[in-house]
């Protein structure tokens, strides 16, 4: 009987050693090593004996019987030393076994950073029973769990510690959970499941530090954070086991090279599992192992067999979360995606097409046609006749094409339409019977789509299905391609959901894109940032050039580039520092603009840092006058110079500068303030517009001086210059609340009215100090001048990669 | 041959967003995709010469910042009743740096 | 079928009987009474107004409710319980939406051997507290679950309250598997079947059952997952976890066992969204004497089954 040698009773040569003794009991002799005391069990189920959920007994695959049964020959708790391919001997550490045949299948170990303190005792990896009941015993402690890395293993230690009642912040360096298996949405979703399990989670967390004295104490992060730690787990990655090869010179690259019939360089050795590299790959999850095991299997048996690497699908144990991931997200020409979100059931579901067939998938909260989207991409299933229902899976294929009405029709009387409101399809079919026809009358009657709006879509179904043709759709007119709900409807749902990330709003928006496009993620960035401002991180990529570069593109692809003049004021330092940075940067083009500053065009964009940098240190800010914000204030002279004045003009409109600088607004804001009504700084065709009097202010908005011509309207007339600040504050914080994006305010009074306004901002004190006070919140966040910030920490960015030199080479 | 060239790392990249590099004979711009996909094209829109590196990216296409013409990654085709291409040049990730075709990069230069 | 096990063995739960609506008032619909012929009889003439004996509050409080004392209380059937030497009642109500469909009642018998929990966990203030259970003659036990709470995520009711799911633990006593383990394992408690328990309103409970190895609550668990999240709307259910005294695991990760409606009885629960108790048909019962399956209707469907053999 010929000899066969395994070193590793992992998975691979467990089920390697299983189609052996099933195809061709007797052929061999076995021994297996295992530097584990123990025998073969079902690794991947380790996480739910981590949380309890399985015992070790339950988990075994080959017990004491099985391996006297076979005849195996097990050296379990025993570290084989090297390997004598010159005397086919595997020397271990209780002596010496020769082979005929080799079969290497270490595995993999975990990568472990280096970082200080990564040997403190209570610092754990993650890969086998010793590792999981190192934890089990710590956590019996309580306390807290770090876990660093949040991939698969990762987030299933988490889950497990938190359930055994530590407290666990799971850190990962990617901007989402696991990337390499999710797209962004459904990364946000796993997010949330899992923070409702109590488990924090800090993306972009980079850890620099393990601290502790005797043992591990706490986690240092790259920005200064430090959480304390009784526990931490790493489980960054993995990588292949390969010493023993590399030792034996065997070929080693990132893995032990094998051939397609699991081959090393040495003919009479074979390698099997995570420890192999084939044609550069690397193997993680468990199904294309078994592949590996089987061809392994009838290669030494002499049989013909050829390992082809297939599609992988990856599922998360942790009970109640419920995802898959398969195939393949890298783009090529002409994929597409099909993306289904039910923000009632917290699902996400997307499709990634290319010629005409599924290349990838993921699902999130429903993985019902997991197993049928997987089966379609392995057999590069031709679905062009079902594109249009796909992403609802099998069952609603193979009959006649699905209409959506039907779909609504066939809802029971109890189904849920309104999940904000708990109002189901009989209540609304009632009220239509009633006399309800139209979305509002149902909204009146039933409050079914009152709140945040994500139903309105299936009420006008259920219109459109009871009422047949008597009912007309009012034409709506949605954000982009992305959603189907209106800014007004988006803002609505922002605010009653307290949605507070862009994938939180894609996903309750049910936006059918994977992240948005140019025309809803500005509206989308700025609708966040102004109803939270302190939750909220503005998202640069997510703006128009003019605002991310804090310059106006010019029609050439230059910038301009204007400093700020408070109310229009200026010195000659001021402008010498204008001057020399006009010729330094030699700006072609300086131009005073008709709001009271000066503009240098034609600037490069990797030159803006530097003159901003200039400009900053002559005492200058950015003018903004880029943004969707506060532009200029107009201002004329005033008391302090004109015979006709009656207030402090220059001043008044100097100190609304200073206090609305920096803001973000729905459209830009122009102010202007005129010291008498021969309104010299053209306050009346301003979005605000005060006009100075003898008993007073009196403050005009919704004025028009571009597409369209409008006069402002009287806002009210005010005692004092502070009266004057405050109301011009709280129309200001009402329009960033309330306004659709890219409207201006006047465009915006008019569709509110301007008593609707006047009640808040004039007549309702309270509500006018609430204003007053979000203003002042958001301020304390964005008056800041982007100028010195980006010269700071981005100017980097502004700079091409420079390749010009090496085409001489 | 291809001979790949090291731009740095894709953290100088934020996500959804893009960097210029300038070669002998013109820009080209690197963009990196929400799912940390990096892809190389012409930086000059063919509408009026627009950087598209200073535009907005979303999903797999980015947006010209003067005119909101959109162009595929994939073919540099403009999408929707645009017509108009720009060319694409080989990039890809590795090791968290990003990398050019640097033969591909030459051949646009002698060509142009 | 070979069923050897401690045959002597009592089980924990002696009677085990549902109760349905029918005209405003809960009507018996089966029972499981093992040799108590008399209760059997005493039961199956009674009914309950909403409000009325332990059904009847079970039904109108909109909650589980633990019954330890029937002299003097509101239970109907004292006497004849007395005569069985039946000690202590749980009642569960199974809600779909608002709409009650059955409740279902567990008796036990009390003596200074048998141990077990059933336990409701009641959420106050963002933690689960324990509202009231019955724990045989794991007196130090009960204490202890008494003075504990859980946060959402952490022990078994913790874990279930977060997740939404059935979850069943094993080897609580083993010292470092629960978080009250070293009592539970002083107690003897083997495995935790956990579940919640949907009720109109915005209350949230968590129901365990903690089984003991000598006197066991139940041999063989099972959970079924009818969640067209996981099966689509084929109304089949999938048994994604479970264990049994005889046959050990009885999950399989890549092949779960499927059941289709009405087919056999998981089928009948997934059919009729109705707990079901059937007894003296081993065939019927993998082997064992008796089973109650009760189903959980969550979201708008039926969820998810649980099932548990002696």
């Amino acid at each position: 009987m010929k000899k066969l040698v395994v070193i590793g009773a992992g998975m691979a040569s467990g089920r390697m050693l299983e189609e052996l003794f099933d195809t061709a009991p007797g052929a061999y002799a076995v021994t297996l090593f295992n530097a584990e005391p123990r025998g073969n069990y079902n690794r991947i189920m380790l996480s739910p004996v981590l949380s309890g959920e399985k015992s070790y007994a339950e988990i075994v695959t080959h017990d004491d019987a099985w391996y006297a049964a076979n005849a195996v020959t097990c050296r379990f708790g025993e570290a084989v030393t090297r390997i004598d391919r010159a005397r086919k001997v595997v020397v271990g550490a209780q002596g010496e076994v020769p082979y005929d045949q080799l079969v290497i299948a270490t595995g993999s170990a975990p990568f472990i950073i280096p970082v200080p303190g990564r040997d403190l005792p209570g610092v754990i990896t993650y890969r086998d029973l010793d590792d999981t009941n190192a934890m089990i015993e710590a956590s019996g402690k309580g306390g807290s769990a770090v876990v660093i890395g949040g991939g698969l293993l990762g987030l299933e230690a988490a889950a497990g510690l938190r359930l055994r009642g530590m407290e666990v912040t799971v850190l990962h360096l990617s901007g989402h959970l696991m990337e390499r298996q999710l797209d962004e949405a459904a990364g946000f979703l796993l997010r949330r499941d899992l923070e409702h399990r109590g488990i924090k989670v800090m993306t972009k967390a980079s850890t620099t530090a393990i601290l502790g004295d005797d043992r591990v104490e706490a986690v240092l992060l790259e920005d200064g954070t430090t959480l304390p730690a009784d526990l931490v787990v790493m489980a960054v990655g993995i990588r292949p086991e390969t010493r023993l090869a590399t030792d034996a010179g065997l070929e080693v690259a990132r893995g032990i090279a094998i051939d397609a019939q699991m081959r090393t360089s040495d003919p009479d050795i074979f390698a099997v599992g995570e420890c192999v590299d084939f044609n550069g790959q690397l193997f993680g999850l468990v199904a294309p192992l078994y592949d590996q095991a089987k061809v392994l299997a009838q290669t030494l048996l002499g049989a013909e067999a050829v390992f082809v690497p297939k599609e992988l699908s990856t599922k998360l144990k942790v009970t109640g979360c419920d995802l898959f991931s398969a195939g393949d997200f890298a783009e090529g020409p002409n994929r597409e995606d099909i993306v289904f979100r039910d923000p009632g059931r917290g699902v996400y579901k997307r499709l990634v097409i290319e010629d005409d067939a599924i290349i990838g998938a993921v699902m999130y909260g429903d993985t019902a046609d997991s197993n049928w989207f997987f089966g379609q991409i392995r057999d590069g299933a031709d679905i062009s006749t079902l594109r249009d229902t796909l992403i609802f899976g099998p069952a609603f294929q193979g009959g006649a094409p699905v209409d959506p009405m039907a779909a609504v029709a066939a809802l029971p009387p109890e189904a849920e339409i309104c999940g904000c409101n708990g109002v189901c399809k009989g209540t609304i079919v009632a009220a239509i019977n009633g006399g309800a026809s139209d979305l509002a009358a149902v909204k009146a009657q039933t409050k079914a789509s009152a709140s945040c709006g994500t139903c309105t879509g299936l009420v006008e179904q259920v219109l459109a299905s009871t009422l047949g043709d008597r009912f007309t759709r009012k034409a709506v007119q949605p954000v982009c391609g992305c959603t189907e709900l209106t800014h007004e409807d988006l803002r609505r749902l922002i605010k009653s959901q307290s949605l507070k990330s862009m994938p939180a709003v894609w996903q309750a928006g049910a936006w059918k894109t994977p992240d948005g496009c140019h025309v809803c993620r500005p509206a989308l960035n700025f609708y966040l940032l102004a109803d939270w401002p302190l939750e909220y991180r503005d998202d640069l990529q997510s703006r128009f050039i003019n605002e991310r570069k804090h310059a106006n593109i010019q029609k050439d692809g230059t910038f301009s580039v204007m400093p700020r003049m408070w109310g229009g004021i200026t010195t000659p330092d001021e402008l010498r520092a204008i001057a020399d940075a006009a010729d330094k940067f030699a700006v072609p083009t300086v131009k005073v603009t008709g709001g009271q500053r000066i503009d240098l065009l034609g600037v490069k964009s990797e030159d803006l840092p530097a003159i901003w940098a200039d400009l900053n240190a002559a005492g200058m800010v950015s003018g903004h006058a880029y943004s969707k914000g506060l532009r200029t204030v107009k201002t004329c002279v005033g008391t302090d110079h004109c015979r006709f004045g009656t207030q402090d003009s220059t001043g008044l409109g100097i100190k609304l500068e200073k206090a609305l600088w920096g803001s973000w607004t729905p459209h830009k804001v122009k102010l202007a303030v005129s010291g008498c009504p021969r309104n010299c700084a053209e306050a009346t065709c301003k979005d605000v517009g005060i006009i100075c009097v003898d008993s007073g202010f009196q403050i005009g908005v919704a004025g028009a001086a571009g597409m369209d011509l409008k006069e402002t309207e009287r806002l009210g007339q005010v005692e004092t210059e502070e009266e004057a600040i405050a109301l011009t504050i709280a129309f200001v914080q009402l329009y960033r609340e309330n306004a659709k994006y890219l409207d201006r305010p006047y465009k915006w009074v008019a569709k509110v009215g301007l008593d609707w306004v006047k009640e808040r901002v004039v007549d309702d004190l309270a509500e006018r100090q609430r204003l007053i006070d979000a203003f002042a919140v958001s301020q304390s966040v964005y008056q800041k001048d982007p100028w010195a910030e980006h010269v700071r920490e981005r100017s980097e960015q502004y700079k091409p990669v420079n390749l010009s030199g090496f085409a001489a080479e | 041959m291809t001979t790949w060239i090291d731009i740095g790392p894709l953290d100088a990249i934020p996500p959804r967003g893009a960097r210029k590099v300038t070669t002998p004979l013109g820009c080209v711009a690197v963009f990196r995709t929400g799912a940390d996909e990096v892809y190389a094209l012409e930086n000059r829109c063919p509408h009026k010469g627009g950087p598209l590196a200073d535009g907005i990216v979303h999903g797999h296409a980015v947006t010209c910042p003067l005119h909101n013409w959109v162009f595929d990654f994939t073919t540099g085709e403009a999408q929707g009743a645009d017509t108009g291409r720009v060319a694409t040049y080989p990039a890809r990730v590795e090791g968290g740096r990003v990398l050019l075709d640097a033969a591909r990069l030459q051949a646009r230069s002698q060509a142009a | 079928m070979d069923v050897t096990l401690d045959p002597q063995a009592r089980t924990f739960i002696e009677v085990a009987e549902v109760w349905v609506p029918q005209e405003g008032r809960l009507v018996h619909a089966q029972g499981s009474y093992g040799a108590l012929d008399g209760f059997a009889e005493a039961s199956a003439r009674e009914s309950f107004a909403k409000g009325e004996g332990l059904p009847g509050k079970a039904w109108a409080e909109a909650r589980p409710v633990v019954l330890k004392a029937f002299d003097g209380s509101y239970f109907k059937r004292a006497e004849a319980a007395k005569e069985a030497g039946l000690t202590a009642a749980v009642a569960i109500p199974v809600f779909a939406g608002a709409e009650l469909k059955a409740v279902l009642v567990v008796l036990c018998a009390d003596d200074a051997e048998r141990i077990g929990a059933i336990e409701v966990w009641a959420e106050t203030d963002g933690l689960l507290m324990l509202e009231d259970g019955y724990f045989g003659a794991a007196k130090h036990f009960e204490w202890v679950s008494q003075h504990t709470h859980f946060p959402i995520g952490q022990g078994l009711p913790g874990g279930v309250w977060a997740a939404r799911t059935p979850m069943l633990m094993r080897d609580l006593g083993s010292g470092y598997r629960f978080v009250r383990a070293e009592s539970a394992g002083k107690a003897g408690l083997t495995t935790g079947l956990g579940l919640p328990v949907p009720v109109p309103g915005s209350k949230t409970y968590v129901l365990t059952l903690l089984s003991a190895r000598g006197t066991p609550l139940a041999r063989r668990f099972e959970i079924w997952d009818a969640r067209s999240a996981r099966v689509g709307k084929t109304g089949a259910a999938l048994l994604v976890d479970g264990t049994c005294a005889r046959d050990g695991r009885l999950w399989d990760a890549d092949n779960p066992r499927r059941a289709a409606a009405w087919e056999g009885p998981i089928g009948t629960v997934l059919g009729n969204g109705l707990p079901l108790v059937l007894a003296g048909n081993p065939a019927q019962t993998a082997g064992y004497d008796s089973l109650v399956a009760l189903p959980i209707h969550q979201a708008g469907e039926l969820a998810f089954v649980i099932a548990w053999y002696c």
